[in-house]
């Protein structure tokens, strides 16, 4: 050997991604909601020639990874951000080929080719983005070409057989008052835990004893599996809510979406508490007394000193609660609390796959938004107090 | 008599549990009249189509069957990833055990079901993909961070590359993989409950059908149950981790 060695995982993603259309399925069509569906390999699907294309630039992905050109690992970034370009179009292109006007009900469901290819290729932009080292803003604009085609052939109607979206079709007021429900209790059980932690962590700061029995406490709380905790709830919140008025005026009832709240806030406090706490008393010692040595009054050195340098690490505990429960919220539509869960157990119980992909799908989503968001409050939090420290010293 | 003493210090938390576990599972029928308080106006108070221990049986092996899937898979891969002829996958890896996180289990578990159809299996499948990021990424930091001096010295005294795993790396990581194996194991727990609306048997079953049924009291047994076991089995894995840590 001359001692070159070449990256083996491009080759392994491409070869997965080969190996993938040319045997499975890329897409199934059903005549209506009910009847079974007959599955199209990518070929059958899209006609030969666009196999020949897709193969095509698979292939040169593949081969790209052997040669030694500087410029392979932004060519391949190319090749696949085109192949996520054409995916929605080749969805629109079947539906054009393969189902006629008549088949009003006519539903295409996603088949493992397209998912499987789906996953590869956003494996595939991770690994490019890392070994290139790009940017979260670079890495953005990349995404944004499969974003724009998918909503330009969406607004083309071409995606209007795709089967979650039929199913969307028929239930789209139910969908959004899902989603709100959804958002408005995750929003909810934040935004008290936060308060509610605030308030915990100033009594923790206070005294040691505080420590030892609020932290075992909501580790204990954390451990309990979420629909016990919704079980457990059930029995006693209905029987104070029967004794009261004035919870019933306001709606509360062992279902619903008291019980969820209650849990979900419990749930959120132990990483809210737990980061903050942590955060606030990891502050240097040294960086307190020099600020007190300026002058500044407890509030002071509180408020411009110790709580802007813990906010990263509380910002990731916001960040952990909330994608913690968004997926919560989900199990809580078991206990009637409505949301996006809906979907999921009512498509659970009809064996209506596409109902379930339309709950489980959007919280998915929901989930990588939440993400997405807190990580770049956090990067931009981290820049900004780094520019400021490099000011000020 | 000394002995005694450290061991019900160490194991007597997990062991109150355990017990607590299982006495609720065998002793429910004979709390009838209690629960007949909670649900006075249903027939039947206590949860019969299967016997709790049935029950308590198919989770735990539902559990135990993912997590051994995750463990070997998980700690495999991240061995694979740290040694040389893997490590070109080492970034890529790691992304996807950090960003996997974000997914709700939930919602890997109802996707499952196009895949798989209903069943044990596709509940299986979920838990031991979902259980296998934390191993994953426990792993890698519990290698990574092992000092590359004491991995010099090791290989200075002669050892193989195997050698220096076995007997260097992984006790060096093993409580950190532990943790890891703990946080996947307590979040199955959790997730295969929920596992019975997809068609597995679990202790999920009571629950599930006492919210379709409006019987409060059979929510009530199934939800002690789970809980009890997942904090039996949280407990005993605290501790395992503590003498683990105890040893080094």
């Amino acid at each position: 050997m001359l001692g070159i060695r070449f990256d083996k995982v491009m080759p392994v993603l491409t070869g997965a991604s080969l190996l993938s259309i040319w045997t499975l399925d890329f897409v199934n069509l059903q005549p209506n909601r009910i009847l079974p569906g007959v599955g199209y390999s990518l070929q059958d699907a899209v006609g030969w020639w666009s196999m020949i294309i897709v193969t095509t630039l698979l292939i040169s992905a593949f081969l790209l990874s052997f040669s030694r050109l500087s410029l392979r690992r932004w060519l391949q970034l190319f090749i696949v951000t085109l192949l996520l370009v054409l995916m929605p179009i080749s969805l629109s292109s079947f539906a054009q080929n393969h189902i006629p006007e008549t088949l009003t009900h006519a539903r295409t469901g996603l088949g493992s080719a397209f998912w499987l290819v789906f996953f590869l290729l956003v494996l595939m932009l991770i690994e490019l983005q890392q070994k290139l080292e790009l940017s979260r803003s670079i890495y953005c604009f990349i995404f944004s070409f499969p974003l724009i085609s998918t909503v330009f052939i969406y607004l083309m109607g071409g995606l209007d057989t795709l089967a979650i979206l039929r199913e969307y079709g028929a239930r789209s007021d139910q969908f959004h008052q899902a989603v709100h429900i959804h958002i408005a209790l995750v929003g909810g059980a934040v935004i008290t835990s936060i308060l509610l932690a605030a308030c915990l962590v100033a009594m923790m700061r206070k005294s040691t004893t505080a420590q030892k029995i609020i932290f075992p406490l909501l580790n204990f709380i954390q451990t309990i599996p979420s629909l016990a905790l919704f079980g457990l709830l059930i029995a006693p919140l209905g029987y104070i809510a029967s004794k009261s008025e004035w919870l019933q005026a306001m709606n509360v009832s062992g279902i619903g979406w008291a019980p969820a709240m209650i849990a979900l806030i419990a749930y959120s406090l132990l990483p809210m508490v737990r980061n903050t706490f942590v955060a606030l008393e990891e502050v240097s010692e040294s960086v307190i007394e020099a600020a007190k040595g300026m002058g500044m009054s407890p509030a002071q050195v509180f408020i411009q000193v110790r709580l802007p340098l813990a906010m990263p690490v509380i910002l990731e505990g916001i960040r952990i609660t909330t994608i913690q429960a968004i997926g919560l919220t989900a199990v809580a539509a078991l206990i009637g609390a409505g949301g996006l869960g809906n979907f999921i157990f009512q498509g659970l119980g009809q064996a209506a796959m596409d109902m379930v992909l339309l709950g489980a799908l959007p919280i998915l989503l929901l989930a990588i938004i939440a993400d997405l968001f807190f990580s770049s409050v956090m990067t931009f939090f981290n820049q900004h107090t780094k520019q400021s420290g490099a000011t000020k010293s | 008599m000394g002995k005694q003493e450290t061991i019900a210090r160490i194991w007597g938390i997990p062991l109150l549990w355990l017990s607590c576990l299982i006495i609720a599972t065998f002793s429910f029928p004979y709390f009838e009249e209690i629960f007949r308080q909670i649900e006075p106006n249903q027939r039947q108070v206590i949860y019969s189509r299967d016997s709790f221990f049935t029950l308590l049986l198919n989770h735990l092996s539902l559990v135990g069957i993912a997590a051994t899937i995750s463990i070997l898979l998980g700690v495999s891969s991240a061995i694979f990833v740290t040694r040389p002829f893997g490590k070109d996958f080492l970034p890529l890896v790691s992304q996807i055990a950090s960003m996997g996180q974000t997914f709700p289990p939930i919602a890997v578990l109802a996707l499952s079901v196009p895949l798989l159809g209903f069943g044990a299996l596709p509940t299986i499948l979920a838990l031991s993909l979902y259980g296998l990021l934390p191993i994953v990424r426990n792993t890698l930091a519990g290698i990574q961070g092992v000092d590359a001096a004491v991995i010099e010295s090791a290989r200075g005294m002669g050892m193989s590359s195997f050698q220096v795993l076995r007997q260097v790396e992984l006790p060096l990581a093993s409580t950190v993989i532990l943790s890891g194996i703990r946080t996947s194991v307590t979040i199955n727990i959790a997730t295969a409950a929920i596992g019975s609306t997809i068609g597995a048997s679990t202790l999920g079953d009571p629950v599930i059908s006492g919210l379709v049924n409006g019987n409060t009291a059979y929510v009530i047994q199934g939800a002690i149950l789970i809980g009890l076991l997942a904090l039996s089995t949280d407990s005993l894995l605290d501790r395992l981790q503590l003498r683990l840590s105890a040893r080094r």
